[in-house]
């Protein structure tokens, strides 16, 4: 148990898959300008994590392990997860229009997303159990939308700001996240 | 109809290839990366045993040579540290005391339990006997990292319970 | 034809200009070494994926497009993959999950989604090749400031200078690449090469 607890928190703090691993940036920076589709888009990403994340370990156990084809890891977790998030998509918008609205918009988006299959890929090289993909893909979700929901509030506050002109948008942005990702520093000294 | 058909026969004609030119790569990288990993397992042993000249054996116990005579052992233990599987390669004298140890493979948490690959912390294992592999606190010899008693435990475990391990499966040979 | 070529270096510059490709300039960017490795490994994707998914963009589909992209742009970062480590096992190291990471890279679906399926095989090479290279020029002017003034001193394949200042852990840090792109992002911007 403690061991699952450890690898939530390293991946959602230690690692912050945003602010310390660079994973995930494209949303980051393209959606966090409003703390709704901030969240929308983070609870997306942490559910398509989670389930990539438990798909992509049974293959990896089932299949590739067994038949020794572990050479075509990359290409069949990339496939597995695209087919994965097109299915999903195609569920949501049949089943439940208004999640759809919520959610939905933003899965394509998810697909490349380096999020995603970087989770599958830290699952698989280090060697992780189902559960304990399930803690670090959780984790990870759960950094991922801190990280979001924090940038979104103050992204806010700077588009009313006085920032110079070459800094607007995208410049400031990068630089505020600096600011964010060196306060996440803190948790290097977690001591559970 | 047939417009379905021809989507699903590209696409599994694209996998085809692309497994096929895979595994072809695979076969010819295949022997060059397994030499890597053994010049990489030699700079390990080297580091413990610095005037090793070679080394046999396999399943984790390794006899070490220099220049012909045997100068100590190699073990592989294995154990569960606080982040996950801890992997260390433990030097042993002819004597049964250790040499020196080396972390292999660890996910500690970095700045804190990752210390444990320190060469303060892994230094203390020189030349002691194994009856001394304990933390402090636990009536041994060795200093734990501060606020990181798990990690600590978890690498001195590993090594203890490797070297008994192995150490019993040599004896029964 | 040699628009195609030297758009991709500044005009559709990857990372300054369409903000493609981040993940790994800033994960990768500590050291001017992985900067060429990284930069090498993504031209080396790009052009032989430009390169086949213009060969075949009559035969494509249009409805499977985008996976039969995936495998092929998969295919070849495998490739580089399989090589790094068997011939080059130090960058491969360095580089870590990111060498896998270059399929998700949107610089290389982008360019097959926007150019090379819709290109002939000469212009799409060109393409790639501008792409890369603005790519990996901008992957090196971000390492040589992180690891100028992160570790004092600057080295590319063994050779290297170290300069008497004291140097500043943070630009080797993640914070430290957010920094150094803000600042490049907006400098460039001021400066009038990007809009």
């Amino acid at each position: 148990m403690n061991e699952l607890l450890a690898l939530f928190i390293k991946y959602a703090l230690v690692n912050n898959f945003i602010l310390t691993m660079f994973l995930g940036l494209c949303p980051f920076f393209g959606v966090s300008k409003r703390l709704g589709d901030a969240l929308s888009m983070g609870i997306a990403v942490t559910f398509v994590m989670l389930s990539a994340s438990v798909i992509t370990w049974l293959i990896a156990h089932f299949l590739l392990i067994p038949f020794n084809i572990q050479y075509m890891e990359i290409v069949v977790f990339i496939l597995v997860i695209a087919s994965f998030v097109q299915l999903i998509e195609m569920f949501i918008r049949k089943t439940s229009v208004s999640l759809y609205r919520a959610l939905g918009i933003y899965l394509p988006l998810i697909t490349t997303n380096c999020a995603i299959l970087g989770i599958a890929e830290i699952n698989f090289r280090e060697g992780f159990s189902l559960l304990g993909s399930v803690a670090s893909s959780l984790g990870a979700g759960v950094g991922f939308i801190l990280a979001l929901a924090i940038m979104s509030g103050m992204r806010e506050r700077l588009e009313i700001s006085a920032v110079p002109e070459s800094f607007e948008g995208l410049p400031i942005a990068f630089i505020t996240a600096s600011l964010l990702s060196l306060s996440f520093i803190v948790f290097r000294g977690i001591g559970l | 109809m047939k417009e379905s058909w021809k989507r699903v026969i590209v696409l599994t004609s694209i996998v085809a290839i692309s497994v096929v030119v895979l595994s072809s790569i695979y076969n010819i990288t295949e022997p060059e990366i397994a030499k890597q990993k053994e010049i990489k397992f030699e700079e390990m042993l080297q580091s413990i045993f610095p005037l090793a000249t070679d080394y046999s054996g396999k399943e984790g116990i390794y006899e070490i040579y220099s220049d012909n005579k045997r100068v100590g052992y190699a073990l592989m233990a294995n154990g569960k540290g606080y982040g996950g599987d801890i992997e260390i390669l433990v030097g042993v004298n002819e004597d049964k005391t250790i040499k020196g140890i080396k972390i292999l493979k660890q996910t500690e948490t970095p700045g804190l339990g990752a210390k444990i690959t320190e060469r303060w912390f892994t230094d203390q294992f020189s030349g002691k006997p194994i009856g001394d592999i304990r933390l402090k606190k636990d009536d041994g010899k060795i200093d734990a990292i501060t606020g990181a008693t798990i990690s600590s435990s978890a690498a001195v475990d590993t090594v203890y319970e490797g070297y008994m391990e192995k150490i019993k499966m040599m004896e029964e040979k | 034809m040699i628009k195609d070529f030297t758009n991709g270096i500044v005009k559709v510059n990857p990372i300054f200009v369409l903000a493609l490709g981040l993940c790994p300039a800033l994960a990768i960017s500590t050291s001017i070494d992985n900067a060429i490795g990284m930069g090498a490994s993504v031209i080396f994707v790009l052009l032989f994926s430009n390169l086949m998914i213009s060969l075949l963009r009559n035969v494509i589909p249009k409805e499977v497009r985008i996976p039969c992209f995936i495998v092929i742009i998969a295919t070849f970062v495998t490739i580089v993959s399989l090589a790094l480590q068997a011939y080059l096992p130090a960058l491969n190291e360095s580089l870590g999950i990111y060498v896998p990471l270059i399929v998700v890279n949107c610089i290389i679906l982008g360019r097959a989604e926007a150019f090379a399926s819709k290109n002939p095989v000469s212009r799409s090479v060109l393409d790639a090749l501008g792409i890369g290279l603005g790519f990996t020029l901008s992957l090196i002017i971000i390492s040589i400031i992180r690891e100028l003034l992160g570790t004092g001193g600057i080295s590319v394949f063994g050779y290297g200078v170290t300069l008497p200042f004291s140097p500043a852990t943070f630009f080797i840090m993640p914070a430290g690449a957010f920094l150094v792109i803000g600042l490049l992002l907006g400098l460039f911007k001021r400066v009038g090469v990007i809009r």
